[in-house]
């Protein structure tokens, strides 16, 4: 998913997609949103010269898209792993031990809180409410949930990660 | 993951067979009959009259009645008029729109169709939460059937009405869900409330006149469109007609979704349904309505699940989520995950709401800490008062509130913190 | 119109103004009705997110924040109760928990937002135990300003300028939450003809000009009001002075002319007045045809003299005036004086052109270009191209944009003449051929008048001691008329 280089550039197959988007919408910056998803998909982050050029699709100024980047969670401005994994530690899953699970995770990958494998593979951080309270503890593997976790099953998950 | 609510009514009873979420399986069930009855049999003021009169609120936290908001739309100029699917559910213990987006597309399509003709609007835009991946591909699944079938688009239902639905995630952020957050963030901007006046239907998406209404709000109407006012005014309250879906979670034997009338007491819902606190533990408090609610102690879940009730003892129905704490549970904890949360949240615009927040949560993780001081309750309390009414949107008022509720009510815990120096309840949940 | 009660006193404004605006239009905000703000401008959008401006409102159950609340006709409005006070305490408190007490290092202290509504609304204890929150403290934002993001109360003035005035939209509000900071893209700069604006809108210390930076404590300046010298436009500025020594030029609101901006270079031209530049002396080509140091008074008989002598003559055809526009329209009228009482018919005005924009700037780089053509002083073409044709043979040049324009492509054409009378503020090429040059006083060291590119004149009033021997040009060429005896001037000293 990620590629080991990212280059500079908003690659053309990427660009369509973008196209695509901004069709959508009344609009063109209603599909802003979209396409910083789409540049993320690319190179695993948006990166400062990713932004400039979104920012000139879009008609915004470099600012305004680091702005709009800066301000949503999923949004990443820096290189990370090869897979994002968020534990939701909000209250009904704190209620249910999600915490410890997460501390637990963190020293099975040998992060700190937030970190990212050394191999690449994993960056594991915490994360609000993502809608699975019934199904605690759980967690989010990039675009999968993965619910009613005990720590052995999270950890095999992990594993399983390439 | 459930695919059924452990109790079902009109929104869910249908969820356990997969075809629902197809087209072809919901028309078996008399899909989009209602849809047509509207849209061929009734002018868009007769469908507003109707769900004005099934008294049916908004199910997004606010209740504010549905027909009501309807008719604030515009009926003169030629400008586009949209509305907007609020999917943005993100309020701590909710999880029940999700459920509706993955099993129940086509009756939110629906809906939204009914809706659409009611007020005239020509697009419709679901703003689905970023985080739910999964929920956004199954309604757009349905959306693209609905293309497929002519129930969207240029001549829907053969009837010359046009409508779109467009499918739009956003990317984490909770106060996207604060309705003009939402339509910034859906214009690709930061998801920062507006200032209001101007509202929605005079000002909304993309600067025209908008409506925005909750996943489940717009699952109720086909519904009410189907069966009418006086069917649907037999569920729940007088004042609070119609099912919801509740979301219980924490410390109880069987978490998940119960579909129930509205005005269900809260004491049977915890424990009937949801079959009350396991391995001998008892219930020591119940937020009930999402985590911006103020909680209630276990001696006042004799309440019913309904705003008129709920108000009476100094919190709301919000969205329904349903969360248990067991007598282990430490409420100062509690409310350093609360006052965290909404910290993290804020978006950061209002002096009150931007320090407010983390003041508070700085205060109440140092009384964690066993590092409280005299006159530190009564500088939260005195915090939250600042905060509350003072702000673009309510946000703030949502900080504060959970926090006089804790305090409310559980009070010993925070003074036990202060005289002992530490946490006292060292079986409480791990922070 | 509308009529609204403010505090029990009835007033009337403008429907569809805001309580602000109104309050802004009537002369009254904080001076008479004090409704302390931070995010709000009279010349930026509305914000509403400070949230210190909120009021009270008959019949409207919660506090409105004045900014963004329209007024109408009946609407009775309370700025002094105690839920207002209130709520200012709020927000104020909530402010100070994190703001840094920099006070004594800030160069704000003294004309601090912070500081006069902490001492109204503050609280005198704080409350707080917490640390503060920590983030960068110089950050270089720019080749004009300083950032202090500890310091940044989060108003968003300084973002609304550069998106809507400039509109170079450098910086904007990174993060979310209390973690929301001012920040510029990677790379990039707050750098726009501007871009000093955004230290005087800032309430706060958090953004402050280089150039002013550690110079001088606000209360030591007396602000003495002036028109800046740069460009036709004539912007309204206060001098700020202390020791006889003009410390920065900062905007002074004129709704006709600047509004509340000036451009940085309008701002930094108060450098020309303490330059070691400036003439100071009158100068006197001696027999060794070396300029000599000497007073005033020799100065005016030699130019008297000599201007006597090729009248006499050779008639006053053979003499030529070049006028500038960084004279008064009085030192403009005593010059026009002399010529009419010497019959001096060649006249023209020396303009200095440069890029022009949308905003403020003029092409003319001089304040009085208008005055001096009001006064009859036109295209000097006419005058130079005699001067170049070996027509004249004395002539008096005010200033040096005759040098600068390269409206000559060089001072050669003045070797040739007999006499060169020279008045300016500053040293420049022309000295080097110039048989008498007096030293003028600068716009800043005089009374007097200016008449902007639209038509409107402004005043001036002396904000500090001449340099030096310095004259008003006024008073030079009434001094020569009197020496010419040809009766008394016009021009004000």
């Amino acid at each position: 998913m990620v590629s080991s280089e990212p280059t500079a550039t908003i690659s053309p197959e990427t660009r369509s997609a973008i196209d695509v988007e901004i069709a959508r919408y009344p609009r063109k910056r209603g599909a802003l949103l979209s396409a910083l998803r789409l540049v993320q998909r690319q190179h695993g982050y948006i990166s400062p010269e990713a932004a400039s050029e979104l920012a000139g699709i879009f008609e915004l100024r470099p600012v305004d898209v680091m702005e709009v980047i800066s301000f949503y969670n999923m949004f990443h401005d820096r290189p990370g792993g090869r897979h994002h994994v968020y534990v939701c530690t909000n209250l009904p899953c704190s209620l249910r031990g999600a915490r410890g699970l997460l501390r637990g995770l963190e020293a099975h990958l040998g992060v700190e809180p937030g970190g990212t494998t050394a191999d690449g593979r994993i960056t594991l951080a915490h994360e609000e409410c993502l809608g699975a309270c019934g199904y605690a503890p759980m967690m989010r593997v990039d675009e999968t949930y993965h619910e009613n976790l005990d720590e052995g099953r999270a950890k095999e998950i992990l594993d399983a990660l390439e | 993951m459930l695919t059924v609510p452990y109790t079902t009514s009109y929104l869910t009873e249908h969820f356990g067979d997969d075809a629902f979420g197809t087209l072809e399986g919901y028309r078996a069930h008399g899909g989009y009959e209602a849809a047509r009855k509207a849209l061929t049999e009734m002018a868009p003021a007769e469908v507003i009259d109707l769900v004005k009169e099934s008294g049916l609120q908004g199910r997004g936290g606010a209740g504010f009645g549905t027909g009501m908001k309807w008719s604030f739309m515009p009926t003169d100029g030629d400008q586009p008029k949209y509305l907007v699917c609020n999917a943005d559910e993100s309020e701590p213990g909710s999880y029940k729109d999700r459920i509706l987006l993955e099993r129940g597309g086509h009756q939110l399509l629906e809906g939204i169709l009914i809706a659409a003709w009611a007020t005239g609007s020509e697009t419709t835009f679901v703003y689905v939460r970023g985080e739910y991946a999964f929920p956004a591909e199954q309604l757009s699944r349905c959306v693209a059937e609905a293309y497929a079938a002519g129930l969207l688009g240029e001549n829907v239902l053969g009837t010359g009405f046009r409508h779109d639905v467009v499918v739009h995630r956003g990317a984490g952020a909770y106060i996207c869900g604060e309705e003009t957050g939402l339509l910034e963030s859906l214009e690709g901007k930061k998801g920062q409330p507006r200032k209001k006046p101007p509202f929605p239907a005079q000002f909304g998406a993309f600067g025209m006149p908008t409506t925005v209404n909750n996943v489940e709000t717009f699952s109720h109407v086909p519904h009410i469109l189907r069966n009418g006012a006086d069917w649907f005014r037999g569920f729940g309250t007088e004042k609070s007609p119609g099912t919801t879906i509740f979301g219980v979670s924490g410390h109880v034997v069987r978490p998940g979704l119960y579909e129930l009338p509205l005005g269900t007491p809260l004491d049977e819902i915890v424990f009937e349904h949801a079959q009350g606190v396991p391995d001998g533990h008892k219930v020591k408090g119940v937020i009930p309505g999402g985590m911006s609610m103020p909680i209630l102690p276990a001696g006042q879940l004799d309440v019913p699940m309904a705003n008129e009730h709920l108000r009476e003892r100094k919190t709301m129905l919000g969205t329904g989520g349903i969360m248990v704490m067991d007598e282990r549970t430490c409420m100062v904890r509690a409310a350093c995950v609360v006052s965290y949360f909404f910290r993290d949240e804020s978006c950061g615009q209002c002096t009150q709401c931007r320090e407010g927040t983390g003041w508070l949560n700085q205060i109440v993780e140092r009384i964690e800490r066993g590092a409280g001081a005299e006159g530190d309750l009564e500088l939260l309390l005195d915090v939250c008062g600042k905060m509350e009414a003072k702000t673009i949107c309510a946000f703030a008022d949502a900080a504060a509130w959970p926090v006089q509720g804790l305090l409310r009510h559980f009070r010993e815990d925070f003074e036990e913190h202060l005289r002992q120096g530490k946490c006292p309840f060292p079986e409480s949940f791990e922070l | 119109m509308a009529k609204i009660t403010v505090d029990g006193v009835e007033h009337e404004a403008k429907e569809g103004r805001t309580i602000l605006q109104a309050l802004d239009d009537l002369g009254l905000l904080m001076n008479g009705v004090d409704v302390p703000h931070y995010c709000w401008h009279p010349k930026l959008s509305i914000d509403g997110s400070c949230r210190l401006c909120q009021v009270e409102i008959e019949g409207v159950p919660k506090l409105q924040i004045a900014c963004n609340t329209p007024i109408k006709d009946g609407m009775e409005i309370r700025t002094r109760t105690d839920a207002v006070r209130e709520a200012r305490e709020g927000v104020m408190e909530l402010l100070l928990v994190n703001h840094p007490l920099d006070c004594p290092i800030c160069d704000q202290a003294g004309e601090c937002k912070l500081q006069d509504y902490a001492f109204e609304y503050g609280v005198q204890h704080s409350r707080t135990r917490e640390p503060r929150r920590a983030a960068k403290k110089k950050v270089d934002l720019g080749p004009t300003i300083v950032f202090d993001q500890e310091r940044c109360i989060l108003c968003r003035r300084c973002v609304r300028f550069c998106r809507e005035v400039p509109q170079t939209g450098e910086i904007g509000v990174f993060g979310r939450g209390d973690r929301s900071k001012i920040e510029t893209f990677p790379g990039l700069e707050l750098d726009n003809p501007y871009s000093m604006n955004v230290a005087d809108i800032c309430p706060v210390g958090a953004l402050t000009t280089k150039d002013f930076r550690f110079k001088i404590r606000v209360w030591f300046l007396e602000d003495v009001p002036g028109v800046c010298t740069g460009c036709a436009k004539g912007c309204n500025v206060w001098l700020g002075t202390a020791n006889n020594k003009v410390y920065r030029y900062v905007p002074r609101r004129n709704d006709a002319v600047n509004e509340t901006w000036i451009c940085d270079d309008g701002r930094m031209s108060y450098r020309e007045i303490g330059s070691p530049d400036r003439l100071d002396r009158a100068l006197v080509r001696g027999e060794l045809g070396v300029l000599e140091v000497t007073s005033v008074e020799q100065a005016i008989a030699r130019s008297a003299e000599r201007l006597r002598a090729l009248a006499d003559a050779k008639g006053p055809g053979v003499i030529g005036a070049i006028a500038s526009g960084h004279g008064t329209n009085e030192d403009l009228a005593a010059f026009v004086a002399l010529l009419d009482g010497l019959g001096v018919e060649n006249r023209g005005l020396a303009t200095l052109e440069g890029a022009a924009d949308d905003l403020l700037v003029q092409s003319e780089k001089a304040a009085n270009g208008e005055g001096a053509r009001r006064l009859g002083f036109g295209d000097a073409t006419a005058v130079l191209d005699r001067l170049k044709g070996g027509g004249l043979e004395a002539m008096i040049v005010m200033g040096h944009d005759l040098v600068d324009a390269r409206q000559l492509g060089g001072i050669e054409a003045f070797e040739r003449l007999d006499t060169l009378i020279v008045l300016d503020t500053h040293h420049s090429a022309l000295e080097r051929v110039a048989h008498v040059v007096l030293p003028a006083r600068h716009a800043a060291e005089k009374a007097g008048h200016f008449t902007n590119h639209d038509g409107l004149v402004q005043s001036l009033r002396p904000a500090v001691e001449p340099r030096g021997a310095a004259v008003a040009e006024a008073e030079a060429f009434d001094r020569i008329a009197a020496a010419l005896g040809l009766g008394a001037g016009q021009g004000a000293a």
